[in-house]
């Protein structure tokens, strides 16, 4: 049995030596986390390449902040995806890529992804409040969130894949957040001060 | 900066971690979170909220050289005692930045004060934030004591407290007190000329109240600047 990728204490033990410099921390770290933020970061540049790059920057950029995760209030495996994702939108170039990849890419992940439940223990460990907030949603609202969260898609890609007007695709996200926010304070969601 | 409604600051806190906030509107949240607190815990609220989702997609194996390659480029050592921020790429960059918001002042100064040569300042540094918003103007009038010109006042530091630092070329910086966070000041220090020999740059930190409790800056490096020596130091 693999050991839990999110297995938030151990990995958060990780960081701590992490933070001291110890390197073989630093190493299973890497290995206890690195396919996960790989495919998180995959699935918004979408070119290997790039992701592979992505991934390097955002673990060296981990190594370097290692000293401050002990201030933030996330789960480890939050704050390093926190990481990759702003890193991984920030090397996004608007318009760089056609809205036709973007369908083939997602016919076959969006509908598990937006609302399945989790599959094994991992991903019900990780599943947290956002999994049932998620399915509470309207179906427009859902889709429209996980397409921009997943595949990092803006406003107007969202509104030209799923061909509605682009009004109409903002109110769906700012409506949805709107219910997921109430829905996750209901929940308690941790993260609050 | 305009003041914005909580709601407008959730609404763009959500829009950022979703990903939908891009380009030029993502770094002004990034200026903008540097400075409002408030701002900055939405963000994190939506992360703790939203992030997890990533949990949800299947791994993918990264190839080797991505590990080679991160090996390679951590092999320097950290500086011990000194946070992350300080051994970043990011935090050299600003005070790049800073060096250039520093001549840019000096030749302002020039301008304006050619005449009385004796009041040009002994060093002078504008200290501005990752995004280039000056802050704090840093002026040495004479030895043993600095003046802090406070460009652009932080509204609440929720009970934490500035502290001013100067960065020598070499070796960690040295503390040089603790700042008021809304408004002009001086700093008169035993040792003051001692401390700033060979400082390049200076930093305020963000730290606990009463200043860092190790000696080193602990907390978010706010804002930054390259010194600018004058003719007469």
């Amino acid at each position: 049995m693999p050991m839990p990728l999110d297995d938030a204490d151990r990995l958060a033990s990780l960081l701590a030596a992490s933070a001291t410099g110890d390197r073989q921390a630093f190493a299973e770290l890497y290995r206890a986390s690195s396919a996960k933020l790989f495919a998180v970061s995959l699935r918004i540049v979408r070119e290997r390449q790039l992701a592979e790059e992505v991934l390097q920057d955002a673990f060296v950029s981990i190594w370097n902040h290692a000293p401050d995760y002990a201030r933030a209030k996330s789960a480890p495996m939050t704050w390093m995806a926190a990481i990759v994702r702003n890193r991984s939108l920030d090397v996004l170039r608007r318009g760089a890529r056609e809205v036709e990849d973007v369908d083939e890419a997602l016919a076959s992940v969006l509908v598990d992804e937006s609302a399945a439940p989790a599959r094994d223990a991992e991903r019900a460990e990780q599943k947290h409040a956002i999994g049932d907030c998620m399915g509470e949603l309207e179906s427009d609202q859902r889709q429209s969130i996980a397409l921009a969260f997943f595949h990092g898609l803006t406003h107007s890609e969202l509104a030209q894949h799923l061909r509605r007007p682009l009004g109409t695709v903002k109110t769906h996200i700012r409506r949805g957040l709107a219910r997921l926010k109430d829905c996750l304070d209901r929940a308690g969601v941790p993260g609050h001060r | 900066m305009k003041r914005l409604s909580p709601d407008i600051k959730h609404a763009l806190a959500a829009g950022y971690v979703l990903g939908t906030l891009r380009g030029r509107a993502r770094s002004r949240f990034d200026a903008m979170a540097a400075t409002d607190g408030e701002l900055a815990r939405f963000r994190e609220q939506w992360e703790a909220f939203l992030v997890p989702l990533a949990g949800r997609v299947a791994p993918v194996a990264p190839p080797s050289r991505v590990w080679r390659a991160i090996e390679a480029r951590i092999a320097r050592p950290r500086e011990r005692g000194a946070t992350g921020i300080w051994s970043s790429l990011a935090f050299w960059r600003w005070i790049g930045a800073g060096l250039a918001a520093a001549a840019v002042a000096l030749l302002v100064l020039s301008f304006g004060l050619r005449a009385p040569v004796s009041t040009e300042p002994l060093l002078v540094a504008v200290l501005a934030t990752p995004e280039q918003v000056p802050r704090i103007v840093v002026e040495q009038p004479r030895e043993g004591l600095l003046r802090l010109r406070m460009v652009k006042p932080w509204p609440s530091m929720q009970g934490r407290d500035l502290e001013l630092w100067v960065i020598p070329q070499e070796g960690k910086p040295r503390s040089l007190g603790v700042v008021p966070a809304d408004r002009d000041a001086e700093v008169r220090l035993a040792g003051l000329e001692v401390k700033l020999q060979g400082g390049v740059a200076f930093a305020v930190s963000s730290e606990p109240a009463g200043g860092s409790p190790t000696g080193q800056p602990t907390g978010k490096v706010l804002c930054s600047g390259a010194i600018a020596r004058g003719r007469r130091a």
